[in-house]
């Protein structure tokens, strides 16, 4: 019985003018990004390689002149940009995406100010993810809206129920025809938008790939299920579809402005983290306790005696001075990772942002890519130092007086380039990905489940008269 | 009879739940997002004072060198209203001389944790934006498909009563009931921020709030247009609710990203890696024409013992301590290298401006693109009113690179590159030449630098035979007071006033009105031939 209603009820959505509407739309931003995504993602790659070289040529000198000047210059590591931007850009271009190090330290990271204009607000990229949580979440909520009301009020609920048709068969029937019209909305459209891109050559398709737009198909099959099931909702709360439509279009308004963009004012009020400046005061005043407690010659140098004994205590010193520096960094960081996770708790109750968490996950982008990074790079800076240590062992002319800022205590031997670690950013495997989508996954299908409970108890009690 | 079908209309949607649901939301949505602005806003001020204070503590300099001040942009209380590129670009310039100001630094967000950007922000204007457009078509898109549907529509014909009067007495209708709604949240927003102390708008100000709820009038009034039409071209009220809610989540929510982003990928701006590397390269090379310049003047010996030396090529030196010759060595250098530096940043400029011209270019487009997008269109002019678009910012780039000139053209009229007190707060009468300072350092122990010289030759503690405690502090900068800065001119930046700033907007606006003009023509020819059975 429920495929008959599935049936009827998607030659009903096929012949209606709201699919006609939301196809043509999808179809036109799925080509626009598409084209926009492939003019924007070679201009990235071309300059990321001229950046990337750069970076290469300028440790390739530091280490075939003087091995201490690559161990203590510090350098900017920039983010590639990611070929699965199309699905989705997890809003990198505004999130930390530079990161400062050496082979002593991970000093920090930013935003890199290059990768936005300034003078243009931000915005998000029509990739397959805002098609999805803007056009197809609307489309999802006027196919649903009145779905039960409409039907209530053209009397047609009545006749349907005087069948012997269980209410429970009727209300998942048009449930399940919804999530399948939609996606005859969503999937020509994505593979038009793929043909380009992969025609464009911009992009090669690989396993892990496909595994992304898998994954990608599946969560906006749940986000569709969740919003449908909330546009249920909508119309078994009412008798008229009109009011259906109102409460579709707040549960929308909410889902889609309100909640993820008030985000950042409650992270402030309600998880509020130390100010930078005041952190940088705290260095500050540590440092120069280290400094006034040093011993006398502490920073005497010479730079044409590495063995000049004072240098022994300089570089005890300059690393004291680092690790100070280090200790708190690393324990504000800390408080601004949590921040951030706390903060997207609490927008867990808008599902189009779950369905953003989720997705990032699934591509491997965003906020799991940054700690992959960040991480990564931490064991990266412990096997340069390895390296740097090792060669400075075997240099007699080096008293090996590890100073993490300055060339006076270790080795000014070249080294061979090609025997340097150089840092390699590793994408998220998808047990990493999975790690990270796991609680969104569950979340977000709990949710829907309960949203659509509540509409088939509500339902249950509709007065179809 | 006009005011009759406009009253009746009124009392309809005054009880309808659109009204209330609608209302509710005004009431819950605007004062929350407000609160949120103000919330900001006090952050910004707190930064402000903040940075005020330390570019105050930075004007106590004792040698004209060390001048580079800070110009803190206040914050723009309507920014509450219309936060526009407030917090994309920074709040501070320096002034200096070796490089023209390009954009502001520091930081005037009050976002503490960039992970927080991955959330974009909602002000007044936007939410607004969202909700009466909105309402305007909830109220509109069944004005007549909505009453074929019922039947009244021919019972209302069968009086005697043109058409065109019962489609104005509607439109009045809707105005009536949501021109209020529109009204109280301007109101509102007003003594919410009464309410939080953030009393300081003048009566300029109040006209921009003025002028800012004109400009919501013509916009929601555009979108009432849009209803109306879109109802007297359709039969059946759903129709015209999908097709009005398509075209509304077009226009507000598509548009807006699509304009940014196309702009982005398609017009080209050089990455700021680009930049800073030809920025670099015009450093070294007026770092070489500097070592040129100092290695052609006589370079005396400038070793001695309390001696103090700050700075370098950049232009900042704070000297003290030294010989008569070393003082006379580095004003010939300055003379020689500070018109150098400033030519230097006039060359830089040309770099910096290309680079900037293509941002604006990119922002060109954006707003060109945008203009498909009545919200839009909307948001860009209530920046333009609240002083937080692009254009006011860069009227405050602009005068503090006017300022920059001023401060040079002031230098150079005073003599001040060509001063001792460029670099040294020690008076010249107080300069000593070198074998007095060896002298009193030694505490008459030796009598001349080739005394020092010989004393020296072949020991390793050569400072030893100095004076712990410099025996003249008046050679020393910190024995001074730091510069009477009072006659070099301060930096002063004047708003533009209003009409300037709805220059730019203005054709946008009336073509808004003409638009909406237009659509309610349109509406009306409709609805006469409009088919009511």
């Amino acid at each position: 019985m429920i495929l008959n209603i599935m049936i009827r009820e998607i030659q009903h959505n096929l012949l209606s003018l709201r699919l006609q509407i939301a196809f043509i739309l999808s179809i036109v931003i799925f080509s626009l990004g598409s084209i926009a995504f492939i003019k924007s993602h070679a201009d990235n790659v071309a300059e990321y390689k001229r950046y990337h070289n750069d970076f290469i040529e300028n440790m390739r000198e530091d280490a075939e002149e003087n091995l201490t000047q690559m161990a203590i210059n510090s350098r900017q590591l920039i983010m590639a940009p990611r070929g699965s931007n199309f699905i989705d850009d997890a809003k990198e271009r505004y999130t930390p995406n530079r990161f400062y190090f050496s082979a002593y330290n991970i000093f920090g990271y930013d935003v890199n100010p290059g990768s936005t204009n300034p003078f243009l607000n931000a915005f998000q990229e029509l990739n397959w993810i805002f098609i999805v949580s803007v056009i197809i979440s609307f489309t999802v909520l006027l196919f649903t809206f009145d779905t039960v009301s409409g039907e209530k009020e053209h009397k047609t609920l009545a006749i349907s129920l005087a069948n012997s048709l269980s209410r429970g068969n009727l209300l998942f029937g048009k449930y399940l025809s919804v999530i399948l019209t939609t996606l005859l909305i969503l999937l020509p459209g994505l593979c038009l938008s793929l043909i380009i891109i992969l025609l464009s050559g911009s992009v090669a398709i690989h396993f892990n790939l496909i595994l992304e737009i898998a994954g990608f198909l599946l969560a906006a099959i749940i986000l569709t299920a969740c919003i449908a099931a909330f546009g249920l909702l909508a119309s078994v709360l009412t008798y008229s579809a009109r009011t259906s439509l109102l409460y579709a279009l707040c549960f929308w308004l909410l889902f889609i402005s309100f909640m993820p963009n008030t985000a950042v004012f409650w992270a402030s009020t309600i998880f509020p983290i130390e100010k930078g400046e005041s952190v940088e005061e705290r260095i500050r005043r540590e440092q120069e306790d280290i400094n006034n407690n040093a011993p006398p010659g502490s920073w005497s140098s010479s730079g044409g005696n590495p063995f000049l004994p004072q240098h022994e205590l300089r570089a005890n010193n300059q690393t004291n001075l680092m690790n100070a520096r280090v200790s708190i960094t690393k324990a504000y960081y800390n408080t601004r990772f949590q921040q951030f996770e706390r903060v997207k708790l609490l927008t867990f109750l808008s599902p189009v942002s779950l369905y953003s968490y989720l997705n990032e996950s699934i591509v491997g982008g965003g906020y799991p890519r940054f700690q992959k990074v960040w991480n990564d790079l931490h064991g990266y800076q412990a096997q340069l130092l390895q390296f740097f240590k090792e060669k400075d062992a075997n240099d007699p002319d080096s008293p090996h007086w590890y100073n993490p800022y300055e060339d006076y205590s270790t080795t000014r031997k070249p080294a061979k380039f090609e025997e340097v670690p150089i840092f390699e950013e590793k994408p998220l495997s998808f047990p990493e990905r999975f790690k990270y989508a796991g609680l969104y996954l569950l979340v977000l299908v709990l949710y829907t489940a309960g949203i659509f409970i509540l509409a088939f108890v509500r339902f249950l009690k509709y007065d179809v008269r | 009879m006009i005011q009759h079908i406009a009253l009746k209309e009124f009392y309809n949607n005054l009880v309808s739940v659109r009204f209330t649901v609608g209302f509710i939301l005004c009431l819950f949505l605007i004062p929350f997002i407000l609160f949120v602005s103000i919330y900001d806003y006090k952050s910004q001020v707190q930064a402000y004072e903040v940075d005020k204070q330390r570019a105050e503590e930075r004007d106590q300099v004792r040698v004209y060198s060390a001048y580079r001040p800070d110009i803190v942009k206040k914050p723009e209380p309507l920014g509450i209203f219309c936060k526009g590129i407030n917090f994309n670009v920074g709040n501070r310039v320096r002034i200096w001389f070796g490089v023209k100001p390009l954009l502001a630094s520091g930081d005037s967000s009050a976002r503490e944790n960039p992970h927080l950007n991955a959330f974009l922000t909602i002000d007044f204007v936007s939410i607004l934006a969202i909700l009466m457009s909105l309402l305007a078509i909830l109220f509109t898109y069944d004005a007549c498909s909505g009453e074929r549907e019922t039947g009244t529509f021919k019972l209302l014909l069968s009086n005697s009563i043109e058409r065109y009067k019962i489609l104005l007495g509607k439109i009045l209708g809707v105005i009536l009931t949501l021109l209020p709604v529109l009204l109280i949240c301007y109101v509102l927003s007003i003594l919410i921020m009464v309410l939080f102390g953030i009393a300081s708008f003048s009566w300029h100000d109040f006209l921009r709030i003025g002028l800012l709820f004109g400009l919501s009038v013509v916009f929601f009034l555009l979108f009432i247009a849009l209803g109306i039409f879109i109802s007297s071209r359709t039969q059946s009220s759903v129709t015209s609710v999908i097709v009005c809610l398509f075209i509304w989540a077009t226009v507000v929510f598509v548009v807006p990203n699509l304009s940014v982003y196309f702009a982005q990928s398609f017009v080209k701006v050089r990455s700021q890696e680009n930049l800073e590397s030809s920025l670099s390269e015009l450093n070294r090379e007026f770092y070489k024409k500097y070592e040129e310049i100092s290695n052609e003047l006589e370079n005396p010996d400038i070793w001695f013992m309390h001696f103090n030396h700050n700075g370098g090529a950049d232009g900042y030196r704070e000297l003290a301590g030294t010989a008569d010759k070393t003082y006379e060595y580095y004003r010939q250098l300055n003379i020689h290298t500070v018109p150098l530096g400033i030519e230097n940043a006039d060359k830089k400029w040309a770099i910096q401006k290309a680079y900037f011209d293509e941002l604006e270019q990119q922002r060109h487009t954006a707003e060109w693109l945008a203009l498909l997008s009545p919200s839009e269109v909307f948001r860009l002019a209530a920046s333009a009113l609240c002083r937080t678009d692009v254009d006011s910012h860069l009227r405050f780039l602009d005068r503090t690179r006017q300022y920059r000139e001023e401060l040079i053209q002031f230098f150079q009229d005073e003599k001040i590159f060509d001063s001792f007190q460029y670099f040294t707060r020690v008076p010249p009468e107080k300069f000593r030449s070198a074998d007095e300072i060896i002298e009193i350092t030694t505490n008459g122990k030796l009598k001349s630098r080739d005394e020092y010289q010989t004393w020296a030759q072949n020991r390793s503690d050569i400072f030893s035979i100095f004076a712990a405690q410099l025996p003249e502090p008046e050679r020393r900068n910190d024995y001074y007071e730091t510069l009477d800065l009072s006659n070099v001119p301060k930096f002063q930046y004047k708003p533009n006033r209003i009409l300037d700033d709805l220059k730019h907007s203005l054709s946008k606006i009336a073509a808004m009105f003409i638009l909406s003009v237009l659509l309610f023509y349109l509406a009306f020819i409709s609805f006469i031939r409009y088919d009511v059975r």
